[in-house]
């Protein structure tokens, strides 16, 4: 089972090097869309962690098991990421998150064949064109990054 | 001239319905059982409530089968997606679009799945298609003819079913003289979006859709002449009261025409209202949608 949000609240802890020191934190996330994507119709944005934004280049995804950049996603149309399995968003940030309270956002989006207009960003610089942040009233492709569409508080323990 | 004999519709559910519940709060097997509560007979599965899709393990597949038997549910349709932009650049090539959908008629085949709602790519959101889909289609029928799936593009709000491109659709099946190509009447079609008993708050969202487009709606005569064309319809759905009345969507009228013209095919409730993440709710609104199929049906 998973939870009724974007983002998880099991799975957010920091992320320990072997020799102790922490290389950063993770948080779980899903789409909450009715049906699975191929991972080359993703599109992955930035994080925002406690208002501080860790850039999208640095994010790593693991989705069934697998690592992948931002960049890796977009040629594996070979890959399907099922509705309701978890990605688990991978943060670089030496030193970690303090025991507490935290609040987590995750900007993201997809594209697919839905009754819009194709993609015009192949290189997939924007947001795609459906997902938390579309701006579905507007111009297909624009976003409404300010919403705070998939911020949610959680606790962190390590 | 010889009398039509009536059809009999099966009623079934789309488990695309509990889209807001599978995994949060109910199981696959929890949606069984709800679904043979309501007397549903059949159901559309999508490929994404297939479990490791697309190579689901021999065990998610026995299990599949005996969720089938415990609850004396058909299969009956399979929604899947022709994909044709899966990466960045060009459109994909002919054989990885039609490998693809190759893919989805064995796994439909597998699960005894006969039709299939095919999304086709589009480029509005009236569902006009992407030029060059005759190709596509046309490459995979013989596929489809070999794995005995039939492909349904389905019509959906705001589509209607005098839309230009419902008819391309059937002038191809004609002309190919084939079954295995058809439509999918989404019932969402028949709602006139100025004129219906819906709560406030969902009328004034149909209104706002309207206004930012032409507003046209089907009328139930409309489905006569699609109807040979389709074996699955989504018994679309916004709204039930507790009279057991869908409030904006002519059901008495549609469900009577599908019989008088003989129409023995699956139609599936799809649940698009409010409160669509609670199983309570959800539940209620399709109970409340199969006593009104019921008692038109009188079964």
């Amino acid at each position: 089972m998973v939870e009724n949000y974007y983002v998880q609240a099991r799975g957010f802890h920091n992320i320990y090097n072997d020799d102790g020191t922490i290389w950063g934190f993770q948080f779980c996330m899903r789409t909450k869309y009715y049906k699975g994507l191929w991972l080359s119709q993703f599109r992955a944005g930035d994080a925002i962690v406690d208002g501080v934004k860790y850039p999208r280049e640095t994010l790593i995804w693991n989705i069934q098991g697998m690592d992948y950049t931002r960049e890796e996603m977009y040629d594996r149309m070979d890959q399907y990421w099922q509705v309701n399995d978890i990605a688990t968003v991978k943060v670089p940030c030496p030193g970690g998150l303090k025991q507490g309270y935290h609040t987590v956002e995750i900007q993201f989006g997809w594209v697919n064949n839905y009754n819009t207009p194709l993609e015009a960003e192949y290189d997939g610089s924007g947001l795609g064109l459906m997902g938390p942040y579309s701006n579905l009233g507007g111009k297909p492709g624009t976003y409404k990054l300010d919403s705070k569409a998939t911020e949610r508080t959680l606790l962190l323990v390590w | 001239m010889s009398e039509i004999k009536k059809g009999q519709p099966k009623r079934g559910v789309s488990v695309y319905s509990y889209a807001g519940v599978l995994n949060v709060s109910m199981t696959l097997d929890d949606v069984f059982k709800d679904m043979y509560d309501m007397g549903a007979t059949c159901f559309e599965l999508l490929t994404s409530h297939i479990e490791n899709y697309p190579n689901p393990s021999t065990q998610w597949i026995d299990h599949f089968f005996w969720l089938c038997d415990k609850y004396k549910m058909q299969p009956a349709e399979l929604g899947h997606w022709a994909e044709t932009h899966l990466h960045r650049g060009p459109r994909m090539t002919d054989d990885e679009i039609l490998a693809n959908m190759v893919r989805d008629f064995k796994l439909a085949n597998l699960l005894g799945f006969h039709s299939l709602r095919t999304k086709i790519t589009c480029i509005n959101r009236h569902c006009d298609p992407e030029p060059g889909w005759e190709k596509d289609i046309e490459r995979a029928l013989p596929y489809a003819e070999k794995y005995d799936v039939a492909m349904l593009s389905e019509c959906h709000a705001p589509t209607t079913l005098k839309r230009k491109h419902i008819w391309d659709y059937i002038e191809f099946a004609d002309k190919h003289q084939t079954k295995h190509f058809g439509i999918n009447v989404d019932f969402g079609t028949f709602v006139n979006p100025k004129e219906n008993d819906y709560p406030p708050e969902m009328k004034e969202r149909m209104n706002r859709m309207v206004s930012e487009e032409d507003g046209g709606y089907s009328r139930p005569e409309d489905i006569i002449p699609i109807l040979p064309y389709s074996r699955t319809c989504h018994a679309k759905f916004n709204y039930m009261d507790e009279n057991f009345h869908e409030c904006g969507i002519p059901y008495e009228q549609i469900l009577n025409i599908m019989v008088e013209q003989g129409w023995n095919g699956n139609l599936v409730s799809e649940y698009e209202g409010p409160r669509r993440d609670e199983a309570e709710y959800l539940g209620d609104q399709l109970r409340r949608q199969h006593i009104m199929m019921n008692r038109i049906l009188g079964y």
